[in-house]
Protein backbone atom coordinates (compact mmCIF):
# COMPACT_ATOMS: atom_id res chain seq x y z
CA UNK A 1 0.00 0.00 0.00
CA UNK A 2 3.00 2.53 0.35
CA UNK A 3 4.04 1.92 -3.11
CA UNK A 4 1.99 4.95 -4.09
CA UNK A 5 3.12 5.29 -8.00
CA UNK A 6 3.85 9.56 -8.65
CA UNK A 7 1.19 10.89 -9.94
CA UNK A 8 -0.16 14.40 -9.05
CA UNK A 9 -3.71 13.48 -9.73
CA UNK A 10 -4.24 10.91 -7.51
CA UNK A 11 -2.93 12.55 -4.10
CA UNK A 12 -6.36 13.25 -2.33
CA UNK A 13 -7.31 17.04 -2.01
CA UNK A 14 -8.88 17.96 0.92
CA UNK A 15 -11.14 20.69 -0.25
CA UNK A 16 -12.63 18.24 -3.16
CA UNK A 17 -16.54 18.22 -2.57
CA UNK A 18 -17.92 14.95 -1.49
CA UNK A 19 -19.60 14.15 -4.81
CA UNK A 20 -16.69 14.95 -6.79
CA UNK A 21 -14.10 12.72 -4.37
CA UNK A 22 -17.22 10.09 -4.44
CA UNK A 23 -17.67 10.33 -8.05
CA UNK A 24 -14.02 9.48 -8.45
CA UNK A 25 -14.47 6.49 -6.90
CA UNK A 26 -17.21 5.51 -8.56
CA UNK A 27 -16.14 6.23 -12.31
CA UNK A 28 -14.73 3.05 -13.64
CA UNK A 29 -17.84 1.09 -12.41
CA UNK A 30 -20.14 3.54 -14.32
CA UNK A 31 -18.36 3.40 -17.51
CA UNK A 32 -18.38 -0.32 -16.94
CA UNK A 33 -22.14 -0.32 -16.40
CA UNK A 34 -22.40 1.36 -20.11
CA UNK A 35 -21.86 -1.90 -22.67
CA UNK A 36 -23.73 -4.25 -19.96
CA UNK A 37 -26.47 -1.80 -19.50
CA UNK A 38 -27.08 -1.27 -23.37
CA UNK A 39 -26.85 -5.25 -23.86
CA UNK A 40 -29.33 -5.34 -20.91
CA UNK A 41 -31.64 -2.45 -22.60
CA UNK A 42 -31.85 -4.62 -26.00
CA UNK A 43 -33.29 -7.73 -24.42
CA UNK A 44 -35.29 -6.08 -22.18
CA UNK A 45 -36.93 -4.11 -25.57
CA UNK A 46 -36.73 -7.65 -27.37
CA UNK A 47 -38.91 -9.43 -24.27
CA UNK A 48 -41.48 -6.49 -24.94
CA UNK A 49 -40.93 -4.27 -22.16
CA UNK A 50 -41.54 -0.58 -23.64
CA UNK A 51 -38.67 1.93 -22.13
CA UNK A 52 -40.40 3.42 -19.18
CA UNK A 53 -40.74 -0.13 -18.04
CA UNK A 54 -36.96 -0.96 -18.39
CA UNK A 55 -36.08 2.60 -16.79
CA UNK A 56 -38.15 1.04 -13.60
CA UNK A 57 -36.73 -2.49 -13.71
CA UNK A 58 -33.48 -0.45 -13.45
CA UNK A 59 -33.99 1.25 -10.76
CA UNK A 60 -36.23 -1.18 -8.72
CA UNK A 61 -34.32 -4.35 -9.16
CA UNK A 62 -31.09 -2.83 -9.96
CA UNK A 63 -29.75 -6.25 -11.13
CA UNK A 64 -28.12 -6.97 -14.20
CA UNK A 65 -28.25 -10.63 -13.77
CA UNK A 66 -32.17 -10.52 -12.56
CA UNK A 67 -33.00 -7.97 -15.40
CA UNK A 68 -30.97 -10.45 -17.99
CA UNK A 69 -33.03 -13.64 -16.43
CA UNK A 70 -36.38 -11.81 -16.59
CA UNK A 71 -35.61 -10.67 -20.13
CA UNK A 72 -34.28 -14.42 -21.25
CA UNK A 73 -37.14 -15.87 -19.18
CA UNK A 74 -39.74 -13.91 -20.93
CA UNK A 75 -39.09 -14.76 -23.91
CA UNK A 76 -39.19 -18.41 -23.81
CA UNK A 77 -42.51 -17.74 -21.95
CA UNK A 78 -41.76 -18.81 -18.32
CA UNK A 79 -44.67 -18.41 -16.03
CA UNK A 80 -44.71 -15.32 -13.47
CA UNK A 81 -44.46 -17.53 -10.75
CA UNK A 82 -41.29 -19.35 -11.85
CA UNK A 83 -39.45 -15.93 -13.08
CA UNK A 84 -40.19 -14.99 -9.60
CA UNK A 85 -39.00 -17.77 -7.49
CA UNK A 86 -35.78 -17.62 -9.70
CA UNK A 87 -35.02 -14.17 -9.18
CA UNK A 88 -35.52 -14.88 -5.44
CA UNK A 89 -33.11 -17.42 -5.62
CA UNK A 90 -30.79 -15.17 -8.20
CA UNK A 91 -30.82 -12.29 -5.24
CA UNK A 92 -30.35 -14.11 -2.13
CA UNK A 93 -26.94 -13.63 -2.96
CA UNK A 94 -27.31 -10.38 -2.03
CA UNK A 95 -27.69 -11.36 1.65
CA UNK A 96 -24.54 -12.41 1.81
CA UNK A 97 -23.30 -9.34 0.63
CA UNK A 98 -25.36 -7.25 2.50
CA UNK A 99 -24.13 -9.19 6.03
CA UNK A 100 -20.40 -8.53 5.17
CA UNK A 101 -21.01 -5.20 4.86
CA UNK A 102 -23.68 -4.71 8.14
CA UNK A 103 -20.23 -4.11 10.60
CA UNK A 104 -19.67 -0.78 8.85
CA UNK A 105 -23.28 0.05 9.63
CA UNK A 106 -23.53 -0.31 12.81
CA UNK A 107 -26.27 2.69 14.29
CA UNK A 108 -27.12 3.68 10.98
CA UNK A 109 -31.16 4.48 11.25
CA UNK A 110 -33.09 2.16 9.43
CA UNK A 111 -34.52 4.85 6.49
CA UNK A 112 -31.08 4.71 6.13
CA UNK A 113 -30.64 1.22 5.63
CA UNK A 114 -33.74 0.96 3.52
CA UNK A 115 -31.91 3.41 0.94
CA UNK A 116 -28.33 1.33 1.25
CA UNK A 117 -30.11 -2.18 0.75
CA UNK A 118 -32.16 -0.90 -2.58
CA UNK A 119 -29.08 0.60 -4.09
CA UNK A 120 -27.13 -2.41 -3.60
CA UNK A 121 -25.21 -4.45 -6.40
CA UNK A 122 -22.34 -6.87 -6.45
CA UNK A 123 -20.05 -4.30 -8.20
CA UNK A 124 -20.87 -1.15 -5.89
CA UNK A 125 -20.39 -3.35 -2.97
CA UNK A 126 -16.94 -4.45 -4.26
CA UNK A 127 -15.73 -0.78 -4.51
CA UNK A 128 -17.72 0.06 -0.84
CA UNK A 129 -16.70 -3.46 1.01
CA UNK A 130 -12.84 -2.39 -0.32
CA UNK A 131 -13.50 1.45 0.71
CA UNK A 132 -14.52 0.59 4.05
CA UNK A 133 -11.91 -1.69 4.77
CA UNK A 134 -8.70 0.15 3.41
CA UNK A 135 -10.29 3.57 4.43
CA UNK A 136 -11.07 5.06 7.81
CA UNK A 137 -12.85 8.20 6.60
CA UNK A 138 -15.12 6.08 4.18
CA UNK A 139 -18.90 6.27 5.65
CA UNK A 140 -22.42 4.79 5.14
CA UNK A 141 -22.73 8.20 3.48
CA UNK A 142 -20.33 8.32 1.02
CA UNK A 143 -20.69 4.46 0.23
CA UNK A 144 -24.51 5.29 -0.12
CA UNK A 145 -23.14 8.13 -3.11
CA UNK A 146 -21.27 5.48 -4.63
CA UNK A 147 -24.48 3.04 -5.03
CA UNK A 148 -26.65 6.06 -6.26
CA UNK A 149 -23.65 7.14 -9.09
CA UNK A 150 -23.82 3.77 -10.38
CA UNK A 151 -27.70 3.27 -10.37
CA UNK A 152 -27.77 6.49 -12.70
CA UNK A 153 -25.52 5.32 -14.99
CA UNK A 154 -27.04 1.41 -14.77
CA UNK A 155 -30.18 3.15 -15.25
CA UNK A 156 -29.83 5.30 -18.49
CA UNK A 157 -27.48 2.78 -20.28
CA UNK A 158 -30.68 0.03 -20.11
CA UNK A 159 -32.93 3.28 -21.05
CA UNK A 160 -30.70 4.22 -24.05
CA UNK A 161 -30.13 -0.09 -24.75
CA UNK A 162 -33.93 -0.04 -24.82
CA UNK A 163 -34.56 2.91 -27.54
CA UNK A 164 -31.39 1.24 -29.49
CA UNK A 165 -33.46 -2.19 -29.38
CA UNK A 166 -36.13 -0.31 -31.01
CA UNK A 167 -34.36 1.10 -33.66
CA UNK A 168 -32.76 -1.45 -34.79
CA UNK A 169 -32.58 -4.62 -35.66
CA UNK A 170 -30.45 -7.14 -33.60
CA UNK A 171 -29.01 -11.02 -33.14
CA UNK A 172 -30.29 -11.51 -29.90
CA UNK A 173 -29.05 -15.00 -29.27
CA UNK A 174 -25.81 -12.84 -29.68
CA UNK A 175 -26.34 -9.82 -27.15
CA UNK A 176 -28.00 -12.98 -24.88
CA UNK A 177 -24.23 -14.09 -24.36
CA UNK A 178 -23.55 -10.92 -22.43
CA UNK A 179 -25.47 -13.01 -19.84
CA UNK A 180 -23.55 -16.19 -19.79
CA UNK A 181 -20.74 -13.82 -19.80
CA UNK A 182 -21.26 -11.70 -16.76
CA UNK A 183 -22.33 -15.10 -15.53
CA UNK A 184 -18.93 -16.53 -16.41
CA UNK A 185 -16.88 -13.23 -14.61
CA UNK A 186 -18.62 -13.21 -11.38
CA UNK A 187 -18.03 -16.95 -11.30
CA UNK A 188 -14.21 -16.31 -11.70
CA UNK A 189 -14.48 -13.62 -9.13
CA UNK A 190 -15.98 -16.23 -6.71
CA UNK A 191 -13.29 -18.57 -7.00
CA UNK A 192 -11.00 -18.71 -3.74
CA UNK A 193 -9.59 -21.85 -3.43
CA UNK A 194 -9.86 -25.53 -4.58
CA UNK A 195 -13.01 -26.37 -3.29
CA UNK A 196 -15.11 -23.83 -4.95
CA UNK A 197 -14.01 -25.05 -8.17
CA UNK A 198 -15.09 -28.38 -7.66
CA UNK A 199 -18.66 -26.96 -5.83
CA UNK A 200 -18.38 -25.34 -9.24
CA UNK A 201 -18.27 -29.10 -10.73
CA UNK A 202 -20.70 -30.47 -8.98
CA UNK A 203 -23.18 -27.59 -8.91
CA UNK A 204 -23.02 -27.89 -13.09
CA UNK A 205 -23.26 -31.12 -13.35
CA UNK A 206 -26.70 -31.27 -10.82
CA UNK A 207 -28.09 -28.20 -13.00
CA UNK A 208 -27.77 -29.93 -16.13
CA UNK A 209 -29.39 -33.03 -14.11
CA UNK A 210 -32.01 -31.48 -12.53
CA UNK A 211 -33.05 -29.43 -15.20
CA UNK A 212 -33.48 -32.50 -17.41
CA UNK A 213 -35.64 -34.57 -14.68
CA UNK A 214 -37.61 -31.23 -14.18
CA UNK A 215 -38.02 -29.53 -17.39
CA UNK A 216 -37.94 -26.30 -16.13
CA UNK A 217 -36.01 -23.43 -14.33
CA UNK A 218 -37.29 -25.21 -11.20
CA UNK A 219 -34.10 -27.62 -11.60
CA UNK A 220 -31.88 -24.73 -11.41
CA UNK A 221 -33.21 -23.92 -8.00
CA UNK A 222 -33.28 -27.42 -6.67
CA UNK A 223 -29.49 -27.44 -8.00
CA UNK A 224 -28.18 -24.67 -6.31
CA UNK A 225 -29.71 -25.48 -3.14
CA UNK A 226 -28.13 -28.93 -3.08
CA UNK A 227 -24.30 -27.46 -4.54
CA UNK A 228 -24.52 -25.11 -1.74
CA UNK A 229 -25.23 -27.52 0.64
CA UNK A 230 -22.64 -30.10 -0.87
CA UNK A 231 -20.26 -27.16 -0.30
CA UNK A 232 -20.90 -26.13 2.95
CA UNK A 233 -20.67 -29.76 4.10
CA UNK A 234 -17.73 -30.41 2.36
CA UNK A 235 -15.94 -27.49 3.91
CA UNK A 236 -16.82 -28.05 7.57
CA UNK A 237 -15.97 -31.79 6.73
CA UNK A 238 -12.56 -30.74 5.03
CA UNK A 239 -11.85 -27.98 7.90
CA UNK A 240 -12.39 -30.29 10.87
CA UNK A 241 -10.52 -33.32 9.42
CA UNK A 242 -7.66 -32.01 7.74
CA UNK A 243 -7.40 -28.03 8.31
CA UNK A 244 -4.21 -28.17 5.94
CA UNK A 245 -5.69 -30.17 2.95
CA UNK A 246 -4.79 -28.45 -0.35
CA UNK A 247 -8.56 -27.91 -0.92
CA UNK A 248 -8.70 -25.31 1.19
CA UNK A 249 -5.61 -23.26 -0.03
CA UNK A 250 -6.20 -19.96 -1.17
CA UNK A 251 -5.81 -18.93 -5.03
CA UNK A 252 -4.38 -15.89 -5.95
CA UNK A 253 -4.77 -14.45 -9.13
CA UNK A 254 -2.34 -12.38 -11.24
CA UNK A 255 -4.33 -9.23 -11.24
CA UNK A 256 -6.52 -9.54 -8.20
CA UNK A 257 -4.37 -8.45 -5.08
CA UNK A 258 -1.91 -5.96 -6.28
CA UNK A 259 -4.69 -4.14 -8.72
CA UNK A 260 -7.37 -3.75 -5.61
CA UNK A 261 -4.44 -2.33 -3.39
CA UNK A 262 -3.57 -0.24 -5.91
CA UNK A 263 -6.72 0.86 -6.95
CA UNK A 264 -7.61 1.96 -3.37
CA UNK A 265 -4.83 3.61 -2.91
CA UNK A 266 -5.67 5.66 -5.83
CA UNK A 267 -8.74 6.65 -4.73
CA UNK B 1 -34.95 -16.35 -28.62
CA UNK B 2 -37.36 -15.75 -31.48
CA UNK B 3 -40.30 -16.51 -29.70
CA UNK B 4 -42.50 -13.38 -29.34
CA UNK B 5 -43.65 -12.83 -25.53
CA UNK B 6 -47.59 -12.19 -24.97
CA UNK B 7 -47.20 -10.14 -21.70
CA UNK B 8 -49.12 -6.75 -21.89
CA UNK B 9 -47.01 -3.64 -19.54
CA UNK B 10 -49.66 -4.45 -16.76
CA UNK B 11 -48.16 -7.91 -16.46
CA UNK B 12 -44.52 -6.64 -16.73
CA UNK B 13 -45.35 -3.60 -14.17
CA UNK B 14 -46.34 -6.54 -11.59
CA UNK B 15 -43.16 -8.31 -12.79
CA UNK B 16 -41.41 -5.50 -11.60
CA UNK B 17 -43.03 -5.01 -8.64
CA UNK B 18 -42.64 -8.85 -7.74
CA UNK B 19 -39.61 -9.14 -8.76
CA UNK B 20 -38.32 -5.71 -6.52
CA UNK B 21 -39.87 -7.82 -3.34
CA UNK B 22 -37.58 -10.72 -3.60
CA UNK B 23 -34.89 -8.78 -4.88
CA UNK B 24 -35.05 -6.27 -1.63
CA UNK B 25 -35.49 -9.05 1.03
CA UNK B 26 -32.44 -10.50 1.02
CA UNK B 27 -30.64 -7.05 0.44
CA UNK B 28 -32.33 -5.03 4.12
CA UNK B 29 -33.03 -8.00 6.23
CA UNK B 30 -29.64 -9.28 6.86
CA UNK B 31 -29.03 -5.53 7.02
CA UNK B 32 -31.15 -4.19 9.52
CA UNK B 33 -30.73 -7.17 11.59
CA UNK B 34 -26.99 -7.83 11.75
CA UNK B 35 -26.19 -4.46 11.95
CA UNK B 36 -28.11 -5.06 15.49
CA UNK B 37 -27.02 -8.31 16.68
CA UNK B 38 -23.72 -10.55 15.03
CA UNK B 39 -24.10 -12.96 12.22
CA UNK B 40 -24.77 -16.75 12.99
CA UNK B 41 -21.25 -18.41 11.32
CA UNK B 42 -23.44 -21.15 9.60
CA UNK B 43 -25.43 -19.10 7.72
CA UNK B 44 -22.15 -16.81 6.52
CA UNK B 45 -20.75 -20.44 5.73
CA UNK B 46 -24.04 -21.97 3.69
CA UNK B 47 -24.42 -18.27 2.05
CA UNK B 48 -20.99 -18.24 1.10
CA UNK B 49 -21.51 -21.22 -1.85
CA UNK B 50 -24.91 -19.90 -3.01
CA UNK B 51 -23.39 -17.24 -6.00
CA UNK B 52 -21.05 -20.17 -7.37
CA UNK B 53 -23.59 -22.83 -7.21
CA UNK B 54 -26.28 -20.29 -8.50
CA UNK B 55 -23.94 -19.04 -11.48
CA UNK B 56 -22.33 -22.36 -12.53
CA UNK B 57 -26.21 -23.52 -13.13
CA UNK B 58 -27.28 -20.43 -14.82
CA UNK B 59 -24.69 -21.04 -17.49
CA UNK B 60 -24.83 -24.50 -17.84
CA UNK B 61 -28.50 -24.14 -18.15
CA UNK B 62 -27.37 -20.91 -20.86
CA UNK B 63 -24.70 -23.23 -23.03
CA UNK B 64 -25.91 -26.61 -22.83
CA UNK B 65 -29.89 -27.20 -21.90
CA UNK B 66 -32.36 -26.00 -25.00
CA UNK B 67 -34.41 -23.51 -23.43
CA UNK B 68 -37.52 -25.32 -25.01
CA UNK B 69 -37.30 -28.82 -24.42
CA UNK B 70 -34.65 -29.18 -21.52
CA UNK B 71 -32.98 -31.46 -23.51
CA UNK B 72 -28.85 -31.51 -22.97
CA UNK B 73 -27.62 -29.63 -25.88
CA UNK B 74 -23.82 -30.54 -26.85
CA UNK B 75 -23.71 -28.70 -30.55
CA UNK B 76 -23.01 -24.68 -29.13
CA UNK B 77 -19.29 -24.86 -29.88
CA UNK B 78 -18.64 -20.96 -30.46
CA UNK B 79 -20.83 -20.16 -27.52
CA UNK B 80 -18.60 -22.83 -25.49
CA UNK B 81 -15.33 -21.48 -26.82
CA UNK B 82 -16.48 -18.02 -25.95
CA UNK B 83 -17.05 -19.02 -22.27
CA UNK B 84 -13.41 -20.17 -21.99
CA UNK B 85 -12.15 -17.25 -23.91
CA UNK B 86 -13.76 -15.75 -21.39
CA UNK B 87 -13.26 -17.11 -18.24
CA UNK B 88 -9.31 -16.50 -19.26
CA UNK B 89 -10.32 -12.94 -19.44
CA UNK B 90 -12.33 -12.53 -16.26
CA UNK B 91 -9.11 -14.02 -14.30
CA UNK B 92 -6.50 -12.29 -16.29
CA UNK B 93 -8.23 -8.90 -16.21
CA UNK B 94 -10.61 -8.83 -13.12
CA UNK B 95 -12.59 -6.40 -15.38
CA UNK B 96 -16.56 -7.05 -16.05
CA UNK B 97 -16.31 -4.49 -19.15
CA UNK B 98 -13.74 -6.31 -20.37
CA UNK B 99 -15.02 -9.51 -19.92
CA UNK B 100 -18.85 -8.98 -21.09
CA UNK B 101 -17.26 -7.27 -24.02
CA UNK B 102 -14.51 -9.71 -25.44
CA UNK B 103 -17.29 -12.76 -25.12
CA UNK B 104 -19.86 -10.43 -27.11
CA UNK B 105 -16.86 -10.01 -29.86
CA UNK B 106 -15.94 -13.71 -28.89
CA UNK B 107 -19.81 -15.16 -29.58
CA UNK B 108 -19.88 -13.16 -32.77
CA UNK B 109 -16.49 -13.53 -34.68
CA UNK B 110 -16.79 -17.38 -33.87
CA UNK B 111 -20.67 -17.95 -34.92
CA UNK B 112 -19.71 -16.46 -37.95
CA UNK B 113 -17.21 -19.71 -38.51
CA UNK B 114 -19.29 -22.20 -36.84
CA UNK B 115 -22.76 -21.37 -37.51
Amino acid sequence: MNKRRPNPKQVPDPNEPLWRSTLRVAMPLNLSYIPIGLACGILLHAAGFNTLLTGLVSLLIFSGGAQFLIATMLTINSPLLSIVLMLFFLELRYALLSSSLSPYLKGSSNRFLFMFAVSLNDENYAINYLKFATDKKWTGREALMVEHYSLLFWAASNVVGSLIGSALKIDLSIVNFALTALFLYMIVMQIKNRLTIVICLISGVLAAVCMMLTKSTLGLVISTIIASLIGFGLEATLRKRLPDSHWLWRLRSPGSKKKAVEHSDAN
Amino acid sequence: MNAVNTWNSTQHFWLIILGFIVAFIPRFFPLMLFTKRAIPEWFNEWMKFVPVSLFTALVVKDIFIDSASYALLLDKYSEMLAAVVVIIVAYRTRSMAISVVVGLIGVFILSMFMA
